[in-house]
């Protein structure tokens, strides 16, 4: 068994490397190949060609695509991801910084969405008239983009005063992270939970006499876990994508609107270095959540 | 009575946002809270050319002449008077007495002649040194005394000392060991400490948080006082917030989260604005219409493809009909939502008296531009209702604007309706900045419409754009000669103009080069929007301007009304 997990992480790990690596070269590779580069907006002023050619010259932007991309893999080698042209600092310090505050922002939307949703989520599959308030809320909540959701919190913020919008607040990034994935996470959990409450062992156990509330908050809420579980990655990646809108909308520093500015400045080095963590960020959470899964189900690592 | 009529006017002059107070109502402390878009790349002034990195050493340095934003007047800075020779060539220049730097340090000549040895060092390759460049030679600068410098034009030059508005002036104390050492391209990074840094401006910077916020405090040794001799700035601190989104900012001002926007308020924001002013929320500061309104214009180069062909595109008759058939009025009315005012080209009634109000109008005339299609060849042969050109093709061309930019994609989707009116077909491209820049400035296009940001009234100091053989020359850049006669003429009375010392003769020479423009049409405008600047209520002494940055530019006159007792922002 041991062996098994062991080779099942193997595969996983390797798996979460070849991702990285193709995420950030891709990134690379599409803004090299993008038209304009770092140097476009010299062209604006007195001047502006001749400083133009001088930068791109300075920048490498004059090399050709694959002696561009090596040169940068080969720093990658040796964890030095580049200097940023849009904010002249290293790129691994700026993703650092931006990213931890991403971090901070998508931790808190995540364990927020949990708190709500998961909850909830047994309420709606065992009490039908809590199913019929809450499902058409969820089913909206998991249909608004996360630019939606943070242009109305921001309105509601500005007319009623009830949440603060100054600079750094996390009351309102954090909201418009957490409510659609909290209704993602409701739905889920409410079907998974329905479809326990009707197994054998459950109603074995409730034959047994086991309390009804037992029943529900401790037996069956948690082998319901298991899809919620399987959908790890693809919650941390929608936190990532969706904070690129919030971050933006709210101001947040984060790694979402570093990514924006990298692109639109065609910022190269900065524009891979927010791929790359970010993609480390989706592989992680994909990794530790199919070692879960692995763990908990024998099944997934024999099938895998 | 006298009291009662004393309480209205307060409550006036409160409502109106102080405004109208006199300067003895002037309170000193505060921190002023304002926005900006992206963050400064360095905080050396010459080593960047961005608008960021201006307006950071705007606050935080001194040039030795200013610009006045409000007024369009140079007044002294650093130097307080000076004197030309009659040919207009040599300007003699005497500093302030007992001035230093917010490090405690001595100003002198010594500094200035520093800051011009920099800026036209070929190893600092500044991007400033081509906007301080006469008939592209550097000025000459020598110090007669500490407190005397001379500087002397390579030849004459009209806008005078305006040349000066943008170099601010550099401590050689600080600097002088990395010039030598050849790494001045890399001195006042943005990750300098902020105790490195020392200027000659109204606020020096105290904290920058990268991807937050720079927080300016008040410069103990700033040498300026009002007219009362209290010292400047009034405002104890500036917290610029870095705020990329706009829809954003203007949330954060009517929450009272900010006081200053970075700029100015657009169409879609004034009418709600408008309310919160009556409601004493928001102070609304107009400050005339913009110099830089949009312009469309048709590649004129005769190399292009479009030239090549469609030779139909380089007529005059073209570039006039499609004046006469857009609407300008409904431009204003539904782009602008009536904030503005129709113009024929990019010489709006911003520029103040430069502007000639009798020059060639294009009025829109639906009939006319028909004719004039007619006159340059196209006529519908095909019974399409579409026009073709004389081998039967139906005449269009691609108008490349800048995508996720409302006014311009809205302008260019009614400039394609109202061509099309007249039978013109008008393909639209929207291209991110980033792609759209080099397709403009690479000539690989057929039509633009975009803004070109000028930062002075002065179009003595816009020759880029006026002369033939000019970089921004947008329809035709970089000519060895000129390709028309009107072109050749525009040249030349823009020679004389920048290098006429004369006044009135210049304002005559322009008004000439006016005339040629509205008769030819390189450029075409439609309209230009009125400039509103945004302040929440507490901001005293803002100057707006059409000029960015458009309040900050005097930042040591803004100061703050205190909150009332029990009050509280949200």
């Amino acid at each position: 068994v041991n062996a098994s997990l062991a080779a099942f992480i193997g595969r996983r790990v390797a798996a979460a490397l070849l991702f990285v690596a193709l995420v950030s070269s891709a990134a690379f590779v599409l803004v090299r190949i993008a038209p304009g580069d770092a140097t476009t907006d010299l062209h604006l002023t007195r001047g502006g060609a001749a400083a133009a050619e001088e930068a791109r010259a300075r920048l490498g932007l004059d090399r050709p695509l694959l002696t561009h991309l090596g040169s940068w893999v080969t720093g990658l080698l040796t964890f030095d991801l580049g200097q940023s042209t849009v904010y002249g600092r290293p790129v691994a310090d700026l993703v650092k910084e931006r990213a931890g505050a991403t971090a901070a922002l998508a931790s808190l939307a995540l364990l927020l969405a949990a708190a709500i949703g998961l909850p909830l989520g047994v309420l709606t599959a065992s009490r039908p008239w809590v199913a019929a308030a809450v499902a058409p809320i969820s089913i909206a909540l998991v249909a608004c983009p996360p630019i939606i959701a943070v242009l109305v919190l921001l309105l509601v913020a500005v007319s009623t005063g009830w949440l603060s919008i100054a600079q750094g607040s996390y009351a309102v990034p954090t909201l418009a992270l957490a409510l659609p994935i909290a209704a993602m996470l409701e739905r889920l959990h409410s079907q998974a939970m329905s479809e326990m409450l009707s197994s054998p062992d459950l109603l074995a156990a409730a034959a047994r006499g086991v309390p009804r509330g037992r029943l529900l908050w401790v037996h069956a809420a948690r082998q319901a876990l298991r899809p919620v579980l399987g959908i790890a990655g693809a919650v941390v990646g929608a936190l990532f994508s969706g904070s690129l809108a919030v971050e933006m909308m709210t101001s947040w520093p984060g790694l979402g609107r570093l990514l924006f500015d990298a692109v639109a400045g065609r910022d190269l080095f900065l524009a891979a270095g927010c791929a790359l963590v970010g993609a480390m960020f989706v592989a992680l959470a994909n990794l530790l959540a199919d070692v879960a899964r692995a763990v908990i189900d024998p099944r997934v690592r024999e099938s895998a | 009575v006298v009291a009662a009529v004393g309480v209205i006017y307060w409550v006036q002059a409160t409502r109106n946002g102080n405004a109208g107070l006199a300067p003895a109502g002037v309170v000193r402390g505060g921190r002023l809270i304002t926005t900006h878009r992206s963050e400064p790349q360095s905080f050396n002034r010459y080593t960047s050319a961005n608008p960021s990195e201006e307006m950071f050493a705007r606050l935080t340095q001194a040039t030795l002449v200013r610009l006045n934003r409000a007024t369009g007047q140079l007044e002294p800075r650093l130097a307080r008077e000076w004197t030309a020779s009659p040919d207009g060539l040599t300007w003699t220049l005497k500093l302030r007495e007992g001035i230093h730097f917010s490090d405690g340090m001595p100003f002198s000549s010594s500094d200035v002649l520093f800051t011009f040895q920099v800026l036209y060092d070929a190893r600092v390759k500044s991007p400033v040194a081509a906007s301080a460049m006469i008939a592209n030679q550097p000025l000459t600068v020598r110090a007669l005394d500490p407190l005397t410098v001379v500087v002397v034009f390579p030849a004459p030059y009209g806008p005078g000392l305006g040349v000066l508005d943008s170099l601010p002036i550099l401590p050689e104390h600080k600097l002088r060991q990395a010039f030598q050492a050849g790494t001045f391209q890399k001195a006042w990074g943005v990750t300098t400490p902020v105790g490195d840094f020392a200027g000659l401006g109204p606020f020096m910077l105290r904290e920058y948080v990268p991807g937050q916020r720079l927080v300016y405090q008040r410069n103990p040794q700033f040498w300026r006082s009002d007219d009362q001799g209290r010292p400047l700035p009034y405002l104890d601190e500036i917290e610029v917030q870095i705020v990329p989104e706009q829809n954003t900012e203007m949330l954060r001002l009517e929450a009272g989260a900010v006081d200053v926007t970075t700029s100015h308020v657009r169409a879609e924001d004034l009418a709600g604005l408008q309310s919160l002013q009556a409601k004493g929320i928001v102070t609304l500061n107009e400050a005339g219409v913009t110099i830089n309104p949009e312009m469309f214009w048709l590649n004129l180069n005769p190399a292009s493809t479009l030239a090549k062909t469609r030779p139909w595109s380089q007529r005059t008759e073209l570039r006039l009909a499609i004046s006469h058939a857009i609407d300008r009025r409904r431009i204003v009315d539904t782009v602008f939502l009536g904030a503005a005012e129709p113009v024929f080209t990019h010489v709006t009634p911003g520029y103040g008296e430069w502007f000639l109000p009798d020059a060639p109008r294009t009025d829109y005339d639906q009939t006319r531009a028909r004719a004039l299609l007619e006159s340059a060849g196209l006529a519908d042969r095909n019974g399409d209702g579409k026009l073709d050109d004389a081998r039967g093709e139906t005449a269009r061309f691609t108008i490349l604007t800048q995508k996720g930019h409302t006014v311009r994609e809205r302008i260019c989707a009614m400039i394609q309706e109202q061509l099309q009116a007249v039978g013109l077909t008008v393909d639209v491209v929207a291209l991110e900045r980033a792609a759209l820049i080099p397709a403009i400035m690479g000539g690989t296009y057929e039509a633009a419409l975009f803004q070109i940001e000028f930062d002075s009234f002065d179009p003595g100091g816009h020759l880029d754009l006026w002369m033939s053989s000019g970089d921004f020359h947008l329809w035709h850049p970089r000519q060895p000669k000129p390709a028309t006669d009107w072109e050749a003429r525009i040249d030349e009375l823009m020679l004389k103009q920048s290098t006429t010392l004369d006044r009135a003769e210049r304002l005559r020479l322009f008004a000439e080069v006016q005339r040629v423009l509205g008769a030819n049409l390189p450029l075409i405008a439609f309209a230009a929007p009125k400039i509103v600047v945004a302040t929440s209520a507490r901001v005293g002494g803002a100057m707006p301007s059409v000029l960015a940055p458009p309040v900050l530019w005097n930042a040591e006159m803004l100061w703050l009304v205190p909150a009332p007792a029990g009050a509280s922002g949200k």
